[in-house]
């Protein structure tokens, strides 16, 4: 058993380091993307439209004469940020209902979950197609309807949570030694209701990472030209069929690494609480 | 008849949550920016064609008079006028939802399978390089966007290799093929169109291996873990040390014990395949229940908006229902 768990441990540490080396390595780009390439992600370069990679352009040229390359490079900032802030969002209101819901218990938490009833009847992507195709698209929008779908469930994790700690004696310790309920709540319940959505919260990022770029993809997210993965797949999926494939092959391929490297290190982070719950 | 109290006590549940999501629905779609009458008199109409139109799809009426004729409307089928087609709503969701449904149900199913057997022969495997392998191409599987793996298929199978027919369209239309549930295998099986039947075939192809390919990675990962769940359990290790033979081992108490867990999956799965379709739909141009609603929600199309998102958490809340009755079944620790 010794011997499985060290394997389990060297499996766990390896998706970490692959998945924390591919982030950082697409933070790096996204922030160097100035001098990685010489053209702008919105610069039009007349005299080259679909030009094939090589050249003047590493990776070619879409439609309308702008820079593969440069502009892969540039969506990262988006979609990294629509990404991570769309999480952290969902993260800080899903927590608050949840340690409400949780810890008031009765009508209240009742009423909450009813609500989450409500928006749990639909499949997630169906409903942040629903809400932003009804809002509008745009970087603001974007990150409340992606917030807004993934609230819920931390909302339900968290009140989980709380509900097996609020009668533990050191809570009710702290609410005896005459702490008032938002100090203990602050204090003492949060902190420790958190764990389950630590491990969650990267797998989510990929996951929002892909929502942001299905709806750009169908064009309700981010509206051309501005730089985003999903709307470049977008722009290039006619490209396809007359086999031209530099204009979305390598946006869905930056896409697929950098929500890969979500995955990985979520994975990761879950076989390591595993194998220390065990 | 226990099961059968059930699934009534379930059923009676889900009224007040699908009520919930009637009365949103009719409200988010109204208070959202966007105009109906606009996207169909263009930006030129006057005034009084507008009202004009405004009154004949009862839009003038005030709001709460709109809810109650829509609810009356619902309790006897009728899903409304689309104000885009001018056609009833119901009977042109009839039609767009047979494809879609082809195409998820023989997705899910394949890929049930593939990852009832790669699951299980994975967990045999713990923590050695076959195990490692399959479960980071689960991770991979997670994390590849559909719409885009869908285009990588077309650009492989279909422009270099040419394999794949044009990603347009269902089927040949030179094959004839009578519309009955719009689910053109079934269409074609019922009118014995050999010919349609095996484009319809051809069609499918790479829009199933498509949404296969995302959805078989976290059935996959589910059935590692309750796979792996089993080996661990007492009553698994007293059979293997009684010298059970591997294959009744396996067949005996792995697979079902493993099995027994699949139908919640499937059901959380399918949600997930619902979600994936839209955008798959959109790939191959499937004209399915999926770009039939993105189009309502675009034009604002309040009946059509209304009536398919209604549908789909029908559909999505029946489906879990559908998989505790399967699981209670399977299981006969549960009770329900």
């Amino acid at each position: 058993m010794a011997r499985t768990a060290r394997t389990k441990e060297r499996f766990a540490s390896s998706l970490i380091v692959v998945g924390s080396a591919i982030l950082i390595t697409v933070v790096l780009a996204a922030l160097f993307a100035p001098l990685l390439s010489s053209w702008g992600p919105e610069e039009i370069d007349p005299a080259a439209s679909l030009a094939a990679p090589g050249g003047a352009h590493l990776l070619g040229t879409d439609l309308n004469g702008m820079d593969v390359w440069s502009r892969v490079l540039y969506a990262a900032r988006l979609d990294l940020g629509v990404a991570v802030a769309s999480v952290a969002l969902a993260v800080v209101a899903g927590s608050l209902i949840g340690l409400v819901a949780g810890y008031r218990g009765g009508l209240l938490d009742d009423a909450l979950m009813r609500v989450l009833d409500i928006f749990q009847a639909f499949p997630t992507f169906i409903l942040a197609l629903a809400v932003a195709a009804l809002l509008g698209g745009g970087v603001a929008n974007l990150i409340a309807v992606v917030a807004l779908v993934n609230a819920p469930a931390y909302a339900r994790l968290v009140r989980a949570e709380v509900r097996a700690i609020r009668d533990l004696p050191f809570v009710e310790a702290a609410r005896t030694s005459g702490s008032s309920t938002w100090s203990v709540l602050w204090r003492h319940v949060l902190p420790n209701s958190l764990t389950p959505v630590r491990v969650i919260a990267p797998l989510n990022c990929g996951w929002a990472m892909l929502t942001l770029a299905g709806l750009s993809f169908l064009g309700l997210g981010i509206p051309t030209p501005e730089a985003e993965w999903g709307a470049m797949i977008s722009l290039g999926a006619g490209d396809v069929v007359a086999g031209r494939w530099w204009t979305s092959v390598p946006p869905g391929l930056c896409l697929l690494i950098c929500v890969l490297g979500f995955s990985l290190l979520g994975e990761g982070l879950q076989e390591r609480a595993d194998s220390k719950r065990r | 008849m226990r099961v059968l109290r059930f699934v009534l006590r379930r059923l009676l549940q889900l009224v007040p949550v699908l009520l919930g999501v009637v009365i949103l629905t009719f409200l988010l779609v109204r208070v959202l920016p966007g105009d109906p009458i606009k996207t169909i008199l263009g930006p030129n109409a006057s005034e009084a064609d507008a009202a004009a139109a405004r009154a004949r799809f009862g839009l003038d009426q005030p709001l709460w008079q709109q809810f109650l004729d829509y609810l009356g409307g619902l309790v006897t089928g009728d899903f409304g006028t689309s104000i885009q087609s001018g056609g009833a709503v119901a009977s042109e969701m009839a039609v767009r939802l047979g494809p879609t449904l082809e195409l998820v149900v023989i997705a899910l199913i394949i890929a049930l399978v593939i990852a009832t057997v790669l699951g299980i022969w994975s967990a045999r495997r713990a923590g050695g390089a076959g195990d490692h392998t399959v479960r980071v191409g689960a991770l991979v599987g997670n994390s590849v966007p559909e719409f885009w793996l869908g285009l990588v298929l077309i650009l492989v199978v279909y422009s270099v290799l040419g394999w794949a027919p044009a990603p347009s369209g269902r089927v040949d239309p030179d094959t004839n093929l009578s519309l009955i549930t719009g689910a053109d295998l079934l269409d074609a099986a019922l009118t014995a169109n050999g010919p349609a039947f095996l484009s319809a075939l051809h069609h499918l192809m790479l829009p199933v291996a498509t949404l296969v390919i995302v959805i078989v990675a976290p059935l996959l990962r589910s059935v590692r873990a309750s796979a792996l769940e089993v080996l661990r359990s007492e009553a698994y290790t007293a059979a293997a040390t009684h010298g059970l033979r591997d294959r009744l081992l396996l067949r005996g108490y792995l697979l079902r014990a493993t099995l027994a867990r699949l139908p919640a999956l499937a059901a959380l799965v399918f949600g997930f395949a619902i979600g994936s379709t839209v955008l798959i739909e959109y790939v191959f141009s499937w004209q399915g229940f999926g770009q039939w609603a993105l189009r309502g929600l675009l034009f604002r199309d309040y009946p059509v908006v209304q009536a398919s998102v209604l549908v789909i958490a029908l559909l999505y809340v029946l489906v879990f229902l559908i998989a505790d009755v399967v699981q209670a079944i399977l299981d006969p620790r549960v009770r329900i």
